[in-house]
Order: structure tokens, then sequence, then C-alpha cells
């Protein structure tokens, strides 16, 4: 078990990791694997690899808890998780949204036209 | 005696004189220095009118490609507006999958739903528009997420991915009347008991439709239709002049950031 390094993270509802390596890479693992059943061309799918594999490679290097955190420069160990955890979830999801294919909807013309009052209609 | 005080008032304003040239000798001496370097003509600047920042500016426009980039079937437009204020503009279709990206991403992380704002624009097909206005800690950036609707097609609501969602939805419910489906609990939050109609709704008499008022006979509060104390008149508010001629070069109003990045030299 790693060493404990500190009582508390300081942060509301959020509980000091015990073994936040073991966490961590058991959560980049799941990302990854969610993932990849996006197709090859998917920019979300390419991202997110791409990102999450460069914290799994900081997650395997550094042993230490802190030299982790300012490797990864995103919070601490436990945040950490707590973004792995989202992420994972929203990969899910979105295997079920595929937002990767073509525009469900394009804009009607002059929605998105700005000031309105100078949408002229047509007099009839 | 007198004479005495006299005197020693005399003097104190002396010396009280010569501390006061003191201060224009050495002002005039820098004066006297700084004639000899150059003067850089200075650029008129207006400090009433706070400037984008460049750098944030590219930030932000990266970041909408960005999400472009990863949701094309949802973001029909990314646009800056005022200069450094992110917007992305969605099908209606997307809400829930844009929120749930910006809110789980690791790049992204908006977490907090700050305010959900509605407009109306009568003369649109899709007259309302609901603006999602979201805030990032982890990044210390706001975006905006923009989408439209008309009276009849509901929008999905947002309280699942944030719970913060339930009653700014239900402010957009009673104020224009745009429906929410999968809404917990989508009632009027704004309005009185037994209100009826939306009052945000440009078509929404500002007097309304009814009045409260106590009766003394029934010895009860009474509501009853509205009567007009004076006929209906239209007033021609346009001014023939420019009102604010200093905007005439403001930012536009909108930018919109093209989907691929301009090419760097």
């Amino acid at each position: 078990m790693a060493k404990i390094i500190k009582a508390s993270t300081g942060l509301t509802g959020l509980a000091v990791s015990t073994n936040p390596h073991h966490t961590l890479s058991a959560l980049y693992g799941k990302i990854l694997r969610a993932v990849s059943k996006m197709p090859q061309d998917a920019s979300y799918r390419k991202y997110t690899e791409q990102l999450v594999k460069q914290r799994a490679d900081s997650v395997a290097q550094h042993k230490d808890i802190t030299a982790l955190e300012k490797a990864v420069g995103c919070g601490q160990v436990e945040e950490l998780i707590v973004q792995a955890e989202n992420e994972l979830i929203l990969a899910r999801k979105m295997l079920g949204w595929k937002p990767w294919e073509k525009l469900v909807q394009a804009a009607p013309a002059k929605q998105w036209d700005w000031p309105p009052a100078q949408i002229m209609e047509p007099k009839v | 005696m007198a004479a005495l005080i006299r005197n020693l008032g005399a003097r104190a304003a002396v010396a009280a004189l010569s501390a006061k040239h003191v201060v224009p000798a050495a002002g005039s001496t820098a004066l006297r220095m700084a004639s000899t370097t150059p003067v850089e003509p200075k650029k008129a600047d207006k400090p009433t009118v706070r400037q984008p920042d460049a750098v944030a500016r590219s930030h932000l426009s990266d970041f909408g490609r960005y999400v472009a980039e990863c949701l094309p079937k949802y973001v029909q437009k990314v646009q800056l507006t005022a200069g450094d204020e992110l917007e992305v503009l969605i099908a209606p279709e997307g809400v829930v999958p844009v929120l749930q990206f910006l809110k789980d991403h690791h790049q992204a992380q908006f977490t907090n739903l700050v305010d959900i704002a509605g407009v109306d624009v009568p003369c649109r097909k899709n007259r309302f528009e609901v603006v999602y206005n979201l805030l990032s800690l982890r990044y210390n950036s706001r975006i905006r997420v923009k989408t439209y609707t008309d009276e009849l097609t509901p929008l999905d609501s947002a309280c699942e991915v944030h719970k913060a969602a339930n009653w700014y939805e239900r402010e957009i419910w009673d104020m224009y009347g745009v429906f929410f489906a999968n809404h917990p609990d989508l009632r009027r939050i704004l309005t009185d008991y037994g209100f009826e109609g939306h009052p945000q709704r440009r078509d929404f008499p500002l007097s309304g439709y009814v009045e409260l008022r106590y009766d003394d006979e029934k010895k009860r509060v009474v509501c009853e239709p509205l009567e007009l104390a004076q006929e209906f008149r239209k007033f021609d508010l346009s001014a023939p002049w420019e009102q604010f001629p200093n905007f005439r070069n403001a930012n536009p109003p909108a930018e919109v950031v093209p989907p691929q990045a301009p090419a760097k030299k």
C-alpha cells in the first residue's frame, strides 16, 4: 500500500485515496477500452486516447504521489480520480450518442442572426 | 506684543511660501529633463472600453474549434461575442450530449452551470433561444451554449447533467413557455398561483390580462379582466440622429470561429 502523504485533501467531500496509482491505472484502462469501440477517425476518440495515454504514462513513471501530481499538473490525485471517473461515464455515454456523425440538423436560415432588428422579412 | 505676533505670522507665511516654491522648482527640472528626451506621441486610449486579450481570444477560439471537432453532430456554429466570450450554437437535439461533454471531458470541466436564460425573437421560425452559461473552475474560463426551439417542440432537460438546471428550467418554462422533456418537476416558479400565460413573451402585454383589487362588498380580493383607462396609442420611439456614434466602430457583435485554424506563417 502506498504511503498516505496527507491527512486531508482540503476539499469538502473528497476523501484521501489510499491507493491512487491502482485506481487511476484501472480507470484509465477502462476509458481506453470504452474509447476503442469508437470509429478510428472520431476526433473525440483521438484526443481522449492521446490525453489518457499521457496520464497513464505519468502514473506508471512516477511512483511518488507528489511527483505524479506535479507531472500531470491538474490538481491532486483525488481530483485526477474524479476527472477519470467523469471521463469514463462520458465515454460510455458517447458510444450511445455517436457525436462523430455528421450534423443532425442544419440551423434554419437567419436563426443565429443578431441583432434581430436587422432581420428583414419580405412584406406581403 | 501684537506686532510680535504679526511678525511671527508673517514669518510663518514666508516659510509656507518657500515650501510651496520648492515643489514647482523640482517639477520644472523634471520638465526640463523630459523635454530633452524624445517624447513619443501618446496614443489616444479609451479606458472605458475594455480591450479583449489577444492570447485569451486565441485560446478561446482554439477551444471552440476543439468542441466543434469533437461533436460535429450537434455543433452548428462557434463564435466569439463581445471580443472574448465563446459561444457554441448547437442543434436542439444536442443539449444533453454537449453539456455532458463540457462537464465531464478532461479538457473542458465546465462543472458549474451559472445560469440558463431565454430569448424570444418572434420574427424567427424557432422563436425561442435557450442560453446555458457554464463556468470551469479548473481552467478559469466560461462558455455559453445556445440552442433554439419553438412553442411546441420540447427541449431535453439538462437536469440529468446539472442539478442546478432544475429551477432555471422552471423559470424558462414560466417566463417563456418552453417545454422541457424529462424534467422532474416542471411547474411555474416565479409567477403567482393561478397565473395564466408566459410574461416574458414579446406578445404578452405589459399590463397583463387580469387585475386584482379588493372588493368592499364581497370583502375579498377579486380578479377581473383588465380595463385600460385610455385608448391604445402607438409611440414611434426611433430617433432621427445616431445615438451612440462612439460605438459605430465597436467590436462586431459576433465573430465566427472558422472550423480550421488559420494557417501560421
